[in-house]
């Protein structure tokens, strides 16, 4: 055993080397490519050679089977490439063909607003697979921060940013003159009867635009409606450009959970706030309007190995933690307490 | 390149400057004035950054700009408790750290605020990316320690603070744990977000691969000890390289489209 010690650590180093240059390589290739690469065949065939490597370790270094924090290191190693292996699409693939297992690894689910679904578009294939329970859609909406901002440009190239409030001005220089927000809408609508144009804001519906007047150099002002949803709408011979923007805050599908006619979970997701029911994430893809009304794209993802994966990640952080920096502080503090001792005696 | 006409600017200028104040007058042997310059430049980094924190309300670690001034912030603590805990010399080194990792701050990258946007508000966010800039500092400063042995002719060793290549070392020691500590929490943000641990993007394979440096470093210093210190500093500063290319080149070339892209 002592004389595969040396071979052992060299291998070690070897793999180590080998997986640091074929990450360099995978992040050239792209996340795609670099997932299809990390589960193609020979790095399948690498990663359990891996895990074959560390438990040999473990076996044959009596050091790494009796400092705990060492062992929970390589031992925390283990289980997330194992953990890795068995929720990767090659590993459901293989519990599929030897255990039976139906899952889906991942898909897409596109829900009409006020309507339920079971079918998942496959990532992989163009087929779909139907979930044992239903997502229904109550509603879907967008949230923004407020207030938005107004963007000014000029055609030289100097750009201005204001608060999208009544009464914000913003002056431009001698030759461009003072811009200023006079009202702020969040439905705009203009009723026209004869030469009169009276803008309002219109119950219900969503047009948010700003009225700008721009005071010229001259002493003339000109008066400008600035919309959300058209930014590129202005007029060429304007010396300047202006553009409404509202930053999205949160993206939100207000989701329930229906088994057997009954609704079982419900969750209003959004970005970092995932549904999770019955061993399945569904997240917020997603979204859009088509002649039916507003529809939502979630994505949804078996949980397979996320447990033991996770399990790997609190071990491998509890023994670096403890081995890094919990034994050479303990060592501190006895070599402290016995220099005191020797100073008092 | 430009220069901030704003009183956040002025911040950031003046904390350099008592840097290098600091980096100039350690160099000339007046270590104590360099000690009181550097303590000056982090009050002041300190107020530039609370400034950013609440002109944006939220903690600045959004982008590039606010990454660089955070690890211009935590240079000066984690040299200090380098020089008091650790026994560690060459602290001029990382006064010119300092100075160093706030000039992209102060003349590269745009300073405008941004609204947080979905996928960064997590509870995630903050300690995820915290922990590496602490990670990135304590690896800088071992990058340092490590070129200082190889530059170094002169092996005598003082009684009060540790050999380079063990200073070298305690400083990884410090910040690999932080480093490990990042790339979990980033994994577990990754599946909160995303749906996936492991997304295989470019930023997180760089970070995969500056970790397996360190991994090996360790596994280098256990097989071969002190006997080829050069070579354990060549590991340090590889390490350290890697991190660069994953801080910057990742975030700021096209080679690399991917999630992290809202870093620039």
């Amino acid at each position: 055993m002592v004389r595969l010690k040396r071979p052992l650590l060299w291998a070690c180093l070897i793999a180590i080397a080998a997986l640091a240059i074929l990450s360099v390589y995978g992040a050239f290739l792209g996340a795609e490519r670099a997932q299809a690469f990390f589960n193609s065949v020979p790095v399948a065939i690498y990663w359990g050679a891996f895990v074959v490597l560390l438990g040999a370790g473990i076996v044959a270094f009596r050091r790494l089977r009796w400092v705990p924090s060492l062992l929970l290191m390589h031992l925390g190693c283990i289980l997330v490439v194992i953990g890795g292996m068995w929720g990767s699409k090659p590993g459901q693939d293989l519990q599929q063909r030897f255990l039976g297992t139906e899952r889906i690894y991942k898909g897409r689910m596109p829900i009409l607003e006020g309507t339920s679904e079971n079918r998942v578009a496959l990532a992989d294939s163009n087929d779909t697979q139907e979930l044992p329970f239903s997502i229904r859609l109550r509603e879907f909406r967008i949230e923004y921060y407020e207030p938005g901002d107004l963007y000014i440009h000029s055609h030289d190239g100097r750009r201005w940013k204001l608060p999208a409030e009544p009464g914000r001005t913003q002056r431009l220089g001698g030759d461009l003159g003072t811009v200023t927000i006079q009202r702020v809408f969040r439905n705009f609508r203009m009723d026209i009867s004869g030469d009169e144009r009276i803008a309002h804001d219109a119950p219900g519906g969503l047009n948010p635009a700003l009225e700008v007047t721009i005071e010229r150099p001259d002493g003339s002002t000109a008066r400008r409606y600035v919309f959300l949803q058209r930014a590129g709408h202005h007029n060429p011979d304007d010396p300047l450009v202006l553009a409404y923007a509202q930053s999205v805050r949160h993206y939100i599908s207000e989701l329930e959970v229906v088994r057997d006619n009954e609704v079982v979970a419900s969750k209003n997701i959004r970005v970092n706030h995932p549904l999770y029911y019955d061993g399945y994430h569904f997240y917020q893809h997603a979204y859009g309007q088509n002649q039916y009304g507003n529809y939502t794209v979630l994505t949804v993802v078996a949980d397979s190995g996320l447990r033991i994966v996770y399990s790997g990640y609190a071990m491998l952080m509890v023994g670096i933690v403890w081995h890094f920096w919990g034994r050479p502080l303990r060592s501190a503090l006895r070599h402290r307490r016995s220099n005191e001792r020797d100073g008092n005696q | 390149m430009a220069i901030k006409y704003t009183l956040q600017g002025l911040l950031i200028y003046l904390t350099m400057a008592a840097f290098l104040a600091a980096f100039v007058a350690t160099a000339a042997r007046r270590k104590k004035a360099g000690q009181w310059l550097f303590a000056i430049g982090f009050c002041v980094s300190l107020v530039s950054y609370v400034y950013r924190w609440i002109d944006g309300r939220h903690v600045p670690l959004q982008n590039l700009f606010e990454v660089f001034l955070c690890l211009g912030l935590v240079c000066y603590p984690i040299s200090l408790l380098s020089r008091r805990g650790l026994r560690i010399g060459g602290q001029w080194a990382d006064m010119l750290i300092a100075a160093v990792v706030l000039f992209p701050a102060g003349f590269v990258f745009h300073a405008e605020q941004q609204h947080l946007p979905p996928a960064l508000q997590s509870w995630l966010f903050v300690p995820h990316v915290a922990v590496y800039m602490l990670a990135y500092i304590f690896m800088a400063m071992a990058g340092a320690r490590a070129a200082i042995e190889l530059a170094t002719a002169d092996r005598s060793i003082s009684d009060r603070i540790l050999p380079f290549e063990q200073a070298t070392y305690e400083l990884i020691a410090l910040g690999f744990p932080l480093l490990t500590l990042g790339l979990i929490l980033g994994s577990i943000w990754g599946k909160r977000a995303w749906g996936d641990y492991w997304g295989w993007d470019p930023k997180e394979l760089w970070s995969l691969a500056s970790w397996l440096v360190y991994a090996g470093y360790f596994h280098w210093r256990y097989m071969f000890g002190k006997k080829h210190p050069h070579i354990n500093s060549l590991w340090a500063i590889a390490g350290m390289a890697v991190i660069i290319i994953t801080l910057l080149w990742v975030n700021l070339s096209r080679l690399f489209p991917g999630l992290h892209s809202y870093a620039t």
